[in-house]
């Protein structure tokens, strides 16, 4: 593998995304959702209040970004996610480009790479839009006053744009994990629906197992759980020990994925 | 098939016991969240109000849970009974049904008349939220 290689791949790989109306319409929702969300909910009289901060959104625009946080973990950051990564190497299956892909001057490993980097690229890109407009939103329709966190202290402006930032640094983990189970799924089976649907099912699955009462190991090693680790970063005192657990968890299910994939991508036989 | 219906008993009763055995939901862990949350929250509302101010150490909340179901430990349903010590130096009961999930997060709801309603007017006449009468914390559970 080399560095000229990989960055070859990533340009091609990334102008391919820019020039697909996917890639447009989810970056759009993610920009503008957030705004809908703040608009309806300033309107309306009901609050979101079976999610945590639902209670606050009207009090303060810095509990938009973390209600919009609750919402997405359940199954839009799983398919954030695995958008792309899901579809990058089924998509070759599918126009039948194989071929004309490993015959080029670059090797598997580049290509493999290549992908896999543009696909965590793209579901880092879309978090950090997701966040910021979430934010924005907050701030500029609700406003920027003190909230109230899980301990009932007040947190200065300053405090609380930190702690949110933070919280949404915290999904990156797990997304990447997503992603990268989608490139396993999408190596694998050659499927597109295969490889953004079943993460998307996947993730609801763990979210539902984890309503239930069952094992704290087990429940600790669902990729999901790891969504919710950032409560701990809004508490008097803060507990981190949950966000360790959860990114190490997702580091573990993105190397095993990833392994897998390229073991799988590297033995096949393109003839033809 | 019967060795396969029998290991998937087994393996579901080992999981139920460890689930009993092993949850990080307990009543110690419920009462010190909040307790403590509830007495910020006070201060935090008597400031809004205008109230004089009092510490949270003067407050001293007192939590006592149980889960209506009977076994102390678990997700779910839970109720919780707040002693404090009030402005004027009277004793305060309060009673909160709270839903506890199984990351370590609740919701408490009072189910005592003493909270008041869900809005309250402060002196200049300016409606906020009560905040003690449904609120939100969160436990670590590891």
């Amino acid at each position: 593998m080399s560095i000229r290689g990989l960055g070859a791949v990533v340009t091609v790989e990334s102008l391919k995304l820019l020039r697909q109306i996917r890639t447009h319409v989810v970056l759009a929702a993610c920009v503008f959702g957030p705004f809908a969300f703040a608009a309806a909910i300033r309107v309306q009289s009901s609050l979101p209040t079976d999610t945590l901060f639902g209670r606050s959104v009207k009090d303060s625009g810095f509990a938009v970004p973390l209600v919009i946080l609750g919402f997405a973990a359940l199954w839009a950051f799983p398919l954030l996610a695995s958008l792309v990564g899901g579809d990058i190497f089924s998509a070759e299956d599918r126009y039948n480009t194989w071929k004309m892909v490993l015959t080029r001057s670059r090797s598997r490993a580049d290509v493999f790479t290549g992908k896999v980097v543009t696909a965590l690229g793209f579901s880092a890109v879309a978090i950090v839009i997701l966040a910021v407009s979430s934010m924005t939103a907050g701030v500029l329709i609700v406003g920027v006053d003190p909230l109230v966190d899980l301990s009932g202290f007040v947190r200065s402006p300053d405090q609380a744009l930190s702690r949110v930032a933070l919280a949404w640094v915290s999904i990156l983990p797990p997304a990447f994990a997503f992603t990268a189970f989608g490139v396993l799924l999408s190596v694998v089976s050659r499927s597109s629906v295969v490889g953004i649907g079943v993460p998307v099912v996947v993730g609801l699955t763990m979210q539902l197992f984890a309503l239930v009462d069952g094992p704290e190991a087990l429940r600790r090693l669902l990729i999901t759980s790891a969504f919710g680790t950032w409560h701990g970063l809004l508490t008097e005192p803060p507990f981190y020990e949950p966000l360790y657990h959860g990114a190490v968890i997702s580091a573990a299910y993105f190397v095993v994925c990833l392994a897998i994939a390229y073991g799988s991508l590297r033995r096949r036989d393109i003839a033809g | 098939m019967h060795r396969t219906t029998g290991l998937a008993i087994v393996i579901t009763a080992a999981l139920s016991s460890a689930a009993c055995e092993f949850t990080p939901i307990t009543q110690t862990r419920i009462e010190g969240s909040i307790g403590p949350t509830f007495a910020n929250l006070v201060t935090l509302q008597m400031s809004w109000l205008g109230m004089p101010p009092m510490s949270t150490t003067d407050l001293g909340v007192n939590a006592r849970c149980r889960r209506p179901s009977g076994q102390n430990a678990g997700s779910g349903e839970w109720t919780c009974s707040l002693l404090w010590q009030g402005p004027s130096g009277r004793i305060l009961r309060d009673s909160y049904e709270l839903f506890v999930t199984t990351d370590g997060c609740y919701t408490a709801t009072a189910s005592s008349e003493g909270i008041g309603p869900p809005t309250l007017k402060t002196d200049s006449g300016r409606e906020v939220r009560n905040l003690l009468y449904a609120f939100e914390g969160c436990f670590d559970t590891t």
